[in-house]
């Protein structure tokens, strides 16, 4: 390559130095200035960051737990959703920011990882046809809790705002109710859409605003004091997680 | 198809969108970046929302990979390892956790060597050996372990710019090396 054939010894070092991560804020932010100008120093960045890689590599791999595989791949979903969703508001897609631990969304639970069994009980679920009637839902999503002893499903109709749920396996505990919560792509919080009656099916009318939520959200189900959580937020055990995906 | 192509392959199917294919390459690359993650922050908690952070921005930036024209390991590590260190760096006291340096490597590398001798590393571990050992340790402190220019002058008691000038040197001296 003719840009390294002279090897300017100050840019060299100034590249690994930048790699490195040692240059101070200033510093790196005039190499940066030189790298969108310069393709000979941009080269050379790329030239320490390939020798140095191998380093990293050569460390022993450590598995992360399960339940980050699930939550990345929730987010993931509910990111592929909001892109192809073509109905509803115009959302602008929130700037990830820089993550507080404080303020993670995902702190409120860990998503259960959804089991072979729970997919397939989906699956036959919604093909049979027990949600009820047409209109198909726009947006579902079937939540099992970790031991499968809890399982519904709930889907959207655009048309009238309104949720069908299905409650298919479990209950809420004695003297308790489930309420059902919208976490919205990019929200602190997640927000209720309503305590489910005793009824296996049954069916939720949202307002729009908090429909609107529904497309890249997630859902969750958790068990509240009788009439729903008294502070708008889940007080008891969340005990499914699962995002909406469009049908 | 070797390693090298299939990782290619998933990159590009993730810069379209496939699931299936970010699951893979996540399957099949997320010991190494958490390795990475854990060994510059030493701190599980925050390795782990770090490399939440690290695949969503893979899975965000996969169409920029083919530009960088790096092998896919490197350009995944190179991702993985800046998350890391920007989230080192902001925590209040800015750097190396000097009670957890105790896994910083004072002498050579050991086992790992044998391990870049085996793969494409082999010019980084034999230059390495060509310079004194503890500008060597200095070199791999900075880019494992994220230590500063500042930490490493006072692990070894020496003035802040006596240190850039011996690292400098040390670094020339290893593309030298490479160049060879």
């Amino acid at each position: 390559m003719s840009d390294l054939e002279h090897i300017d010894d100050d840019d060299s070092a100034l590249a690994a130095e930048y790699v490195l991560r040692l240059l101070d804020a200033e510093a790196a932010a005039e190499v940066e200035a030189r790298l969108v100008a310069e393709p000979a120093l941009r080269a050379r960045v790329a030239f320490w960051e390939a020798e140095f890689a191998p380093m990293a590599e050569a460390l022993a791999p450590v598995a992360p737990p399960a339940a980050l595989r699930s939550r990345l791949m929730a987010e993931i979903a509910g990111e592929s959703a909001a892109r192809t969703a073509p109905r509803g508001p115009a959302r602008e897609r929130p700037r990830r920011p820089t993550r507080d631990p404080a303020q993670r969304p995902w702190s409120w639970f860990v998503l259960p990882p959804l089991t072979a069994a729970a997919a397939a009980f989906a699956l036959v679920f919604f093909t049979t046809g027990q949600i009820g009637p047409p209109p198909e839902p726009a947006f579902r999503a079937e939540i099992a809790s970790e031991d499968g002893s809890l399982r519904i499903a709930a889907g959207l109709v655009h048309d009238d705002n309104s949720l069908r749920v299905v409650r298919a396996a479990g209950a809420a505990p004695a003297g308790r109710v489930l309420e059902l919560w919208v976490i919205a792509e990019g929200a602190e919080a997640p927000v209720s859409l309503g305590v489910l009656p005793e009824e296996a099916e049954s069916r939720l009318t949202l307002a729009p605003e908090i429909a609107a939520l529904i497309p890249g959200g997630v859902l969750a189900v958790s068990d509240e004091p009788p009439g729903g959580s008294p502070t708008g937020a889940p007080t008891g055990t969340v005990r499914a997680v699962g995002p909406f995906s469009e049908t | 198809m070797s390693d090298r192509e299939t990782i290619e392959a998933l990159i590009g199917r993730v810069s379209l969108g496939d699931r299936a294919a970010f699951a893979a390459l996540y399957d099949a690359t997320s010991g190494a970046l958490f390795a990475v993650c854990l060994r510059v922050l030493k701190n599980r908690a925050e390795a782990e929302d770090t490399l939440q952070d690290v695949y969503l921005r893979i899975w965000n930036k996969a169409g920029r990979y083919a530009a960088t024209g790096h092998s896919p390991m490197t350009w995944l590590i190179t991702v993985a390892r800046n998350l890391a260190i920007d989230r080192l760096r902001a925590r209040r006291d800015g750097g190396v956790d000097l009670d957890a340096a105790g896994e910083i490597a004072e002498s050579r590398p050991g086992p790992e060597a044998a391990a870049i001798a085996a793969s494409e590393g082999r010019r980084i571990a034999d230059c390495f050996d060509e310079l004194p050992q503890d500008r060597a340790a200095a070199v791999r402190a900075a880019y494992l372990d994220g230590a500063s220019y500042q930490f490493l002058a006072e692990r070894h008691g020496v003035p802040l710019n006596t240190m850039r000038t011996w690292l400098r040197r040390s670094l020339i001296r290893l593309r030298e090396c490479l160049s060879r």
